[in-house]
């Protein structure tokens, strides 16, 4: 479809520019982290919190408790966090712990042990239905990885079976684990077609495109099926810097590269 | 206290849940595919709006009992112990017990009681539940204190393991019995040994009792339930005033009731003899019924009594456990 940029596309590229480099400047004290995550991710997080996820009434899930960068980043966007904050990321004694703890903030649930957060999704939703609270979406940020755990499968056949239609999953589909590329470990794909035949409405975009990011997050919202976004996307995304092995999973980012990362998304953000 | 053989009761938890439930609007009540086994069938039929089937998948149902605590409800998880504890052990640590939520995690037929193989033994369910911070484990041995615990456990902060018998629910206790989080309960003073004992082990402690004291001992009885966070107090208290102390749990005597009772001696600096009468360090095979596990492998009345003895130093023979023949209907410890 040929699309003219809208004002709201360029601010998602914007907020996904400016959680790039806050992640760079929370990852380049220590010289490596999570940095790949956050550029994959950078363009969801900043479609869910510009576009779609309301705090304080819907629900945000974070299930790879590694992506909380992402969130403190877009967090200090919307005023959930106070900036200095960010200056603590990893360190000791930090409420913001490279790997989301309860004293996250800037979501509402987050897990370090690997795909618990759709089972977390599936509760956050049935409460509501008990409690009689409609109108609330719960959206789960998971990752392609985590398709390898059985309990990602457990939720997803539980959740399509109970009708959720509030839930939409977000999954960044980076093609990164630790041990490489996810498809020379186990073969996930076809991705949509596995959760299609759990009952799930599977929607596949190129997940750094604000547009096909937004219509997926508006389309999901009508579904009555729980639905997935499933976000083709890449870890080095948005730093041509980055060397092209860079280890997605856990990226080095030494001074003179973290320097050279921050002059490239300032420059794109002037 | 009534004397062995005990009559039983069914579902006394099913019921107090229910009762509860009633009451309590924000309790919900989640089911791993053993509803009725669980005898949450009763919760099921009253309350169905309140009442999840999760089906087989136990992780995703502590996964989602905890996400249902965080939004208010008040979830009590139903399974078998070992499919409670052994298989999402993971999902109860990252989901319920380091966010400290107040999900009642509850584990049907424990330790030996079930001749269905080791699959289906929570041999070591107290003691995985007891290393978790946060965790409260309880482990009722009548009906009388499954009654009285349910409308205990539901205000408490944070998470509960509670451990069940299944099915016939002997009733030991009278009705004015009384039932405290925070206290071991000493039954029967004595002081030249101190049997302490939980659950199903309980009447068998109390049975041994009454055969150490016709052989001239004098015993002290002590009943712990709340494993977690243990009172350490009574057992101090009374291991002062015996020269011995006995521990009898259906359970591994790796890191239950035996070790909070040998962590509670070696810290008071109390060099007391002490035997551990449970599982020794062992699975537990070849059963049609649970009474032969329970004599296999040293959980009897006579092994108490035997325990006992030698904690003592008596080098004669230990006098035997009276027969308490038990009609269908009637429970009698092994």
């Amino acid at each position: 479809m040929p699309s003219s940029t809208t004002t709201s596309e360029v601010s998602i590229s914007r907020f996904a520019d400016t959680i790039r480099l806050r992640a760079v400047m929370m990852v380049a004290p220590q010289g490596f982290g999570y940095l790949g995550q956050a550029l994959s991710s950078a363009e969801i997080f900043a479609g869910l919190y510009t576009h779609a996820y309301r705090p304080g009434h819907d629900r945000l899930v974070c299930s790879p408790g590694h992506y909380i960068i992402g969130a403190y980043a877009a967090g200090v966007e919307i005023g959930l966090l106070p900036e200095e904050a960010l200056l603590t990321y990893g360190q000791d004694d930090s409420d913001l712990e490279a790997i989301g703890t309860e004293t996250s903030p800037a979501v509402d649930l987050t897990c370090g042990s690997l795909s618990q957060g759709l089972s977390g999704g599936v509760g956050l939703s049935l409460a509501d239905r008990i409690k009689g609270e409609a109108g609330r979406r719960v959206f789960v940020l998971a990752s392609d990885g985590e398709l390898e755990e059985g309990q990602t499968w457990e939720a997803a056949m539980f959740a399509a079976h109970q009708g959720l239609g509030a839930l939409t999953v977000l999954l960044d589909a980076n093609d990164s684990q630790v041990d490489g590329p996810v498809s020379e470990i186990t073969t996930v794909e076809p991705i949509a077609g596995k959760w299609e035949a759990f009952g799930w409405h599977a929607v596949d975009v190129d997940g750094h495109d604000p547009e096909q990011l937004v219509r997926a997050l508006d389309e999901t919202g009508s579904d009555p099926r729980p639905s997935i976004i499933i976000a083709r996307t890449s870890t080095r995304q948005g730093l041509a810097c980055l060397p092209e092995d860079a280890d997605g999973h856990f990226i080095k980012l030494p001074p003179d590269l973290a320097e050279a990362a921050v002059q490239e998304l300032e420059s794109r953000l002037a | 206290m009534r004397k062995p053989p005990y009559p039983t009761v069914l579902k006394p938890y099913g019921q107090a849940l229910l009762d509860l439930a009633k009451e309590r609007e924000e309790i919900v009540c989640l089911s791993g595919d053993l509803t009725r086994q669980c005898e949450i069938d009763l919760f099921r039929d009253a309350l169905p709006e309140r009442f999840i089937n999760v089906g087989m998948a136990e992780a995703n149902m502590m996964g989602i009992a905890g996400a249902m605590a965080r939004q208010g409800l008040i979830p009590f998880v139903h399974t078998f112990g070992v499919f409670a504890t052994r298989r999402p052990f993971d999902q109860i640590v990252n989901a319920i017990a380091y966010p400290s939520l107040p999900v009642r995690i509850v584990g049907f037929m424990p330790g030996v009681s079930s001749p269905g193989g080791p699959s289906h033994q929570a041999i070591e369910d107290v003691a995985i539940m007891r290393a978790l911070p946060n965790m409260t484990v309880i482990d009722v041995a009548d009906a009388v204190e499954i009654r009285k615990v349910v409308p205990q456990i539901v205000d408490l902060p944070g998470p509960v393991y509670l451990r069940l018998k299944r099915g016939e629910i002997p009733v030991i206790f009278d009705d004015d019995h009384e039932f405290f989080l925070d206290r071991a309960q000493v039954l029967e003073s004595g002081e030249d040994v101190a049997v302490i004992a939980n659950g199903m082990m309980l009447s068998s402690a109390l049975l041994a009792a009454e055969a150490l004291r016709g052989a001239g001992i004098s015993v002290a009885v002590v009943n712990a339930p709340v494993v977690k966070p243990f009172d350490t107090r009574t057992v101090e208290a009374v291991a002062r005033g015996v020269r011995a102390v006995v521990t009898a749990e259906n359970h591994t005597i790796v890191g239950g009731l035996g070790t909070a009772v040998a962590e509670t001696l070696a810290e008071a600096g109390l060099g007391r003899p002490l035997r551990r009468v449970g599982l020794k360090d062992t699975f537990a095979e070849g059963a049609k019924t649970a009474p032969h596990l329970f004599k296999k492998y040293g959980l009897s009345t006579q092994d108490i009594i035997d325990a006992a003895w030698n904690a003592l130093g008596r080098t004669d023979s230990a006098p035997t456990a009276a027969p308490t023949p038990a009609e269908t209907g009637e429970y009698a410890p092994v």
